[in-house]
């Protein structure tokens, strides 16, 4: 365990030092926030467009950033021999990835913190206090599902195949999951079993002051299981060429 | 990439570099036992057991492709054997590496980017159990002067070097290096040995691959000649040069004879072209007295010495002819 955090906090250190990073998790759907945002009037998700912008932009921020960062990062470092090295020291076989979703879970707080923030100061949305804890919770948490598969990617493909990969798995969950603009129709069919979508429709659901289907609950829990299997299957199967 | 030292035969040996080590503990460290390892139709590793006392400088020696780096990641736990048995400390490969006895430099060991070099040195060492203080690993990989830039800036030879800094750092009992000095200029070729010298004279048990002669003839005290993927010889530089037949032996002579010459002592290679002799041979004294005792008068002798280049070659040479086969007049 002491092992497994000081490959976290080494690993936190060097975030620090990649600005690229940031462009991803926090400007994009900060930027996409102040544009849009901000729609008097408009109701989305049974509330209102600035409430339920603010939940998706989080989760965009997060899901991306637990995405795209990870993937990339892993891909490279089992070329360079990182993660062989690593195998080389008596950190346990699977703290490598167990640190990976550690510092995903860290590295999308600011997103999700920043957004939350943005839309109460500048969406003017106004939410009883114990809603915020839920709905930044649900989007934390959920952000694993990303990171998980993110490890599968990463170990599966290399570095020059992954950044295609990541970006249309990325507009693919965004688009359908009704992160950009609110799913309609035909979308909103196959849409709904989005893990994009679920996340924000817990949170809107929880604002709308509706009971939350478990069912959506249920979708995310499903979503962590497939990913955390092909992340499994990746790691074992690519063992000897690590 | 490749690199191979081009001033063969030169081999300095020194006097401090056989006899005083070996068996001060008698420990096995590390044993392989038939292991094998099978890609397709591609047999890497075929039934190779071998055993490593505490306390040896062993040298596994073999040409590119010959199974050295497969048989290292599998001691490793970075490879299984397809068949086989392999123990270090008593115990399977992965307890054995997760317990921290063991310090490894692999060709393909990559570094993380993005954090200084003492920041990725102070991070292995908290990775194990008991140590090297940090400065001190700094001070004997001889990285402390670049310990603050960061690793994506550093030159290939320095990279080396810290990659060797990560071996040691745990304070390990066996150090495992494949084919460590291969990215090294001359100057840090002689500082890696002369530390490495160091950490053997502090007890450690050190296992190298190499394709250089000269460092297994220099650091080694036991050598493993292994060709694909099989063990062909074992023991001190002094034995593996006698077991391929340490000198040539060449003269004219006017009636061949083979039968004869083939009954002669010492001898492990015959060439015979027209009237031309050529004996390779583990005693050259015994094998041209038996030519003489026998009556024969030869012309043009010639008795030159095999480094352990020319008796790998040998070897190896010989390995890939019979594929396997008994050869005549092994010497063993």
């Amino acid at each position: 365990m002491a092992g497994t955090l000081a490959l976290t906090k080494a690993e936190l250190r060097r975030l620090m030092h990649n600005k690229r990073y940031f462009i991803f998790t926090v400007g994009f759907p900060v930027i996409l926030y102040l544009l849009i945002g901000r729609q008097v009037s408009a109701q989305a998700y049974g509330i209102a467009f600035g409430a339920y912008y603010m939940i998706a932009m989080a989760t965009f921020g997060a899901f991306s950033g637990a995405l795209n960062g990870n993937a990339q990062r892993i891909s490279q470092e089992k070329k360079d021999g990182w993660i062989r090295q690593l195998r080389l020291t008596p950190l346990p076989a699977n703290a490598y990835v167990v640190t990976k979703i550690l510092v995903s879970l860290a590295t999308t707080i600011p997103a999700i913190v920043i957004v939350l923030l943005l839309g109460r100061f500048y969406g003017n949305v106004h939410l009883p206090a114990w809603q915020w804890p839920v709905i930044a919770v649900t989007i934390w948490f959920g952000s694993t599902i990303f990171a998980a598969l993110a490890v599968a990617v990463g170990y599966r493909f290399p570095p020059d195949q992954v950044q295609p990969i990541t970006l249309i798995v990325y507009f693919f969950f965004a688009i359908l999951g009704g992160l950009w603009f609110p799913l309609s129709g035909f979308l909103a069919k196959i849409g709904k079993f989005t893990p994009t979508y679920e996340a924000v429709k817990i949170g809107s659901d929880v604002i709308a002051g509706a009971a939350v289907p478990a069912g959506l609950a249920i979708g995310l829990v499903v979503w962590l299981g497939i990913f955390v299997a092909l992340a499994t299957v990746a790691v074992r199967s690519t063992a000897e060429s690590v | 990439m490749s690199q191979y030292e081009t001033g063969h035969g030169a081999v300095t040996a020194t006097a401090d570099d056989s006899g005083h080590r070996g068996s001060r503990h008698s420990g096995s460290v590390v044993s392989f036992e038939n292991v094998s390892k099978v890609y397709g139709r591609l047999r890497a590793v075929d039934g190779l057991t071998l055993d490593l006392r505490a306390g040896e400088t062993v040298a596994l020696l073999g040409p590119n492709g010959a199974g050295k780096s497969t048989s290292l990641d599998m001691l490793l736990a970075l490879r299984k054997p397809t068949s086989g048995r392999i123990r270090m400390f008593g115990d399977d490969p992965y307890h054995a590496v997760k317990s921290g006895r063991v310090g490894a430099m692999l060709q393909s060991g990559g570094l993380m980017p993005e954090v200084t070099v003492r920041e990725l040195v102070e991070l292995v060492t908290k990775l194990h159990p008991n140590p090297e203080p940090v400065a001190t690993t700094l001070k004997r990989a001889g990285i402390a002067q670049f310990a603050d830039q960061r690793v994506d800036r550093l030159s290939g030879g320095q990279t080396q070097r810290v990659r060797f800094a990560l071996a040691i750092c745990g304070k390990s009992e066996l150090i495992v290096l494949d084919e460590p000095t291969a990215a090294m200029d001359v100057e840090t070729r002689r500082l890696f040995w002369n530390s490495m010298k160091e950490e053997v004279a502090a007890g450690r048990t050190l296992l190298f691959a190499t394709h250089y002669l000269e460092e297994a003839d220099q650091a080694a005290d036991r050598i493993l000649v292994i060709n694909r993927g099989r063990l062909l010889a074992d023991g001190t530089p002094a034995e593996i040069k006698a077991r391929a037949g340490a000198r040539r032996l060449s003269f004219r002579l006017g009636h061949v004879d083979e039968p004869f010459l083939l009954g002669l002592p010492g001898l492990v290679n015959l060439e015979v072209r027209h009237d031309v002799v050529q004996i390779q041979s583990s005693d050259s004294d015994a094998t041209l007295y038996a030519v003489l005792d026998a009556g024969y008068r030869p012309s043009e002798i010639e008795v030159t010495s095999l480094g352990l280049e020319q008796a790998f070659l040998a070897i190896t040479a010989e390995d890939d002819q019979t594929n396997g086969t008994t050869y005549v007049g092994e010497t063993n």
